[in-house]
């Protein structure tokens, strides 16, 4: 059976090089965000009806298994022209066989801070996707009803001070609980780690990548406002998992926050459409002291053009690029359909489409974000010491002392391998 | 002559599957031993020795991961096969049609996909369990999946109520390949139905006991879907068992030489107790003839 199938493959696999009359040029895109698939292959084939003997097809592996996906790509010596990479560490690891991209037409267009991310030994490997960004995110209305003004939030001691508001108006406004973070999920706590580690690595990511070591000198900011929303969560707060705070509490007027980006703006477009326009707002977190407040925002994809391929292939890819983020049926696609925030300066901040990811991207513009640090840890560190050291210390079995101590141990020994 | 062409016929039809072992299993086993001694990232790759193998003594978690998957199976063995058995004897009473209704529902769980299973489950833990909670004021119902305690029996239970009506088959084609007269013949010496079963069924039945301690043995150690699905190690990894363990050393810290010693160290160990087990549960069995 198993020796069949490899004949009927490779036959396959045949049949697919002679197809077409031998000039097309197959531009392969890895796509590694499954909610954008269906976008991706309309422009790719928009792209294609445009330029004769082009074909774009996009492929996807999403979710946790896309760095390992692409990796199996390379592997089985069939690699894409394009590719969606994962923060500056999956750029490193493909840095040999990827283009310079500093002079693509598209990275005159990009904002600085985000290219700085894309940078390997000083040569830019890759462009950023789209621009992300988190913090609090809120019920504008449930503010509204308890009489808070979320513009008046000017110190970390205001933010306490509407938590316990909030808390003791619960059965008024009828939520559950204040918070719902979702401390069954390892990318929310990787996320709101990012508020204490980007002050440390002076709000940059390539400080933050070329770092040995992890400090926590704003480790104690971090207990405060985990003790804080511990305090006033849906519990148990592990078994809150990130489809329940976002799909059940959050949208559902049962909490007034939960610590989330910009990404949940479709989630809740399809369950709600009013949800966004009416009540979503964002706010900061006064990561590195009382008084200022930033929200995290950054890149933390980028796309890179593979360097091993034959000119007219790499020739289409990098073409390819420049047409999708400088066209404007590109530009469209990418802000309406994709509901993306654009990597690129210049664009009217009321066109993009939420009230939430406009103010993302003016804080992009004002420079005035944290920065995406927590893309930058050493690879798998997140998910296998900080997670679930954090989950140790929200449920109670060790200190903050310890949780400290062993996620900087963690950090040092992966990071040194 | 005839020998000669028998010998040819046989290479014959033995080489696609010969070919199939060699290609799928024996070169990446070989492959696979040899990275174990690599720093292989799965890119790129320079030969290391025994380092990869003298870390893994001093990986506390990979130890703990080991200890809960060997708890698990135990567990999990004992229990799928008490209550696979427990079915195999129900439905092969003479109670009519209706058995094979049963027989069906009891096997019904084994056609879901472990992830399938482990998201249903997980539903049934948190929402379910936690609304039986609340509402009836009972402390135990509530955040199974974010205690470690809970949340391994959490796994056992969805592992149980998975593999118990499979190996309830095993048990029934076994069962009912018992010759009636034995039991026939046993009744007219006077033992009740608990002695036939003590003293005829049970013997007869050590060859489906090697079966299914087997394939329960080396399904709960290898098991990943479910502890994926269910609970992904947590919390806390510490239900993470060791094939998750291998594949987040190799996917997410990218230490796939790391990832394969373990691999290597992993399967030495379920040989080991396979065959320890099928050595003495193979002692055990009687023949008829």
């Amino acid at each position: 059976m198993i020796p069949i199938l490899f004949m009927v493959l490779v036959a396959c696999s045949n049949n697919e090089n002679e197809t077409g009359d031998g000039e097309e040029v197959v531009v392969e895109f890895f796509n590694q965000k499954p909610e954008i698939t269906r976008q991706l292959e309309e422009l790719a084939q928009t792209y294609s009806e445009q330029n004769e003997n082009v074909r774009v097809t996009i492929t996807t592996v999403g979710d946790s298994e896309g760095a390992a996906g692409l990796q199996a790509k390379f592997t089985s010596g069939n690699p894409p022209a394009l590719m969606m990479l994962g923060g500056t560490s999956e750029i490193e690891r493909y840095s040999d066989t990827l283009e310079n991209v500093s002079d693509l037409a598209v990275t005159e267009t990009m904002m600085d801070d985000l290219l700085e991310g894309g940078y390997i030994d000083e040569q830019l490997l890759a462009v950023p996707l789209n621009i992300e960004g988190f913090g609090w995110m809120y019920n504008r209305e449930i503010f509204e009803q308890a009489g808070i003004d979320p513009e008046a939030i000017e110190t970390y001691e205001d933010f306490v001070a509407v938590v316990e508001d909030l808390d003791q108006q619960k059965e008024t406004l009828g939520i559950q609980e204040v918070f719902a973070f979702s401390g069954a999920d390892q990318g929310s706590v990787n996320q709101i780690s990012a508020h204490f580690t980007s002050p440390e690595y002076h709000r940059s990511t390539l400080d933050a990548y070329e770092a040995k070591e992890l400090k926590w000198e704003y480790g104690d900011r971090f207990k405060k406002y985990t003790d804080l929303f511990n305090e006033y969560n849906v519990q148990p707060v592990l078994s809150v998992s990130y489809s329940r705070a976002v799909e059940e509490l959050f949208v559902n007027d049962e909490v007034a926050m939960i610590h989330q980006g910009n990404w949940i703006v479709p989630t809740l477009n399809g369950i709600d459409p009013e949800f966004v326009e009416n009540k979503l707002g964002i706010l900061p977190i006064f990561g590195e002291n009382d008084e200022e407040a930033r929200i995290v925002a950054g890149a933390p994809w980028y796309i890179g053009v593979n360097s091993d391929l034959e000119a007219p292939v790499i020739e289409a890819a990098r073409d390819f690029l420049d047409w999708m983020y400088l066209s404007d049926e590109g530009q469209r696609v990418i802000v309406e359909e994709m509901q993306f925030i654009p990597p690129q300066e210049g664009y009217v901040v009321e066109n993009i489409t939420d009230p939430v990811s406009q103010e993302i991207y003016q804080e992009m513009l004002n420079e005035n974000n944290s920065a995406m640090t927590h893309n930058q840890y050493p690879d798998g560190w997140f998910q296998l010491v900080l997670f679930p050291e954090y989950q140790r210390y929200l449920d109670g079995y060790s200190t903050w002392e310890e949780f400290l101590n062993n996620t900087a141990e963690g950090f040092e020994e992966m990071r040194a391998y | 002559m005839k020998n000669r062409h028998g010998k040819l016929s046989y290479g014959l039809f033995l080489f696609p599957s010969l070919l199939a072992i060699v290609t799928v299993i024996l070169i990446p086993l070989l492959y696979g031993i040899y990275t174990s001694f690599t720093n292989s990232d799965g890119f790129n790759m320079d030969f290391i020795g025994f380092e990869n193998y003298i870390r893994l003594f001093s990986d506390t978690q990979f130890m703990t991961s080991l200890w809960v998957t060997i708890r698990f199976s135990l567990v999990a063995v004992i229990l799928v096969n008490a209550i696979g058995l427990g079915f195999a004897l129900l439905v092969t009473q003479k109670v009519g049609r209706i058995r094979n209704f049963f027989r069906t529902t009891f096997f019904m769980p084994n056609l879901i996909g472990g992830l399938i299973l482990g998201f249903v489950w997980q539903f049934i833990f948190i929402q379910a369990f936690e609304r039986i909670g609340t509402l009836t004021g009972i402390d135990l119902f509530s955040g199974w999946l974010s205690n470690p305690n809970t949340a391994f029996w959490a796994l056992v239970i969805v592992f149980v109520w998975q593999m118990s009506g499979y190996i309830m088959l095993v048990y029934i084609a076994f069962l009912s390949k018992i010759p009636q007269e034995l039991i026939e013949s046993a009744q007219l010496d006077g033992a009740n139905s608990r002695k036939i079963f003590r003293h005829v069924k049970l013997p007869l039945l050590a060859p489906a006991f090697t079966i299914s301690l087997f394939l329960t043995l080396a399904n709960a150690f290898k098991v990943y879907d479910l502890n994926l699905a269910l609970t992904s190690g947590g919390p806390f990894r510490s239900s993470e068992m060791v094939a998750m363990n291998i594949y987040n050393t190799a996917f997410l810290q990218y230490q796939q030489g790391y990832a394969q010693a373990k691999g290597v160290i992993f399967l030495v160990i379920v040989v080991l107790i396979s065959i320890t087990q099928v050595y003495f549960t193979r002692r055990k069995e009687v023949d008829l003839t």
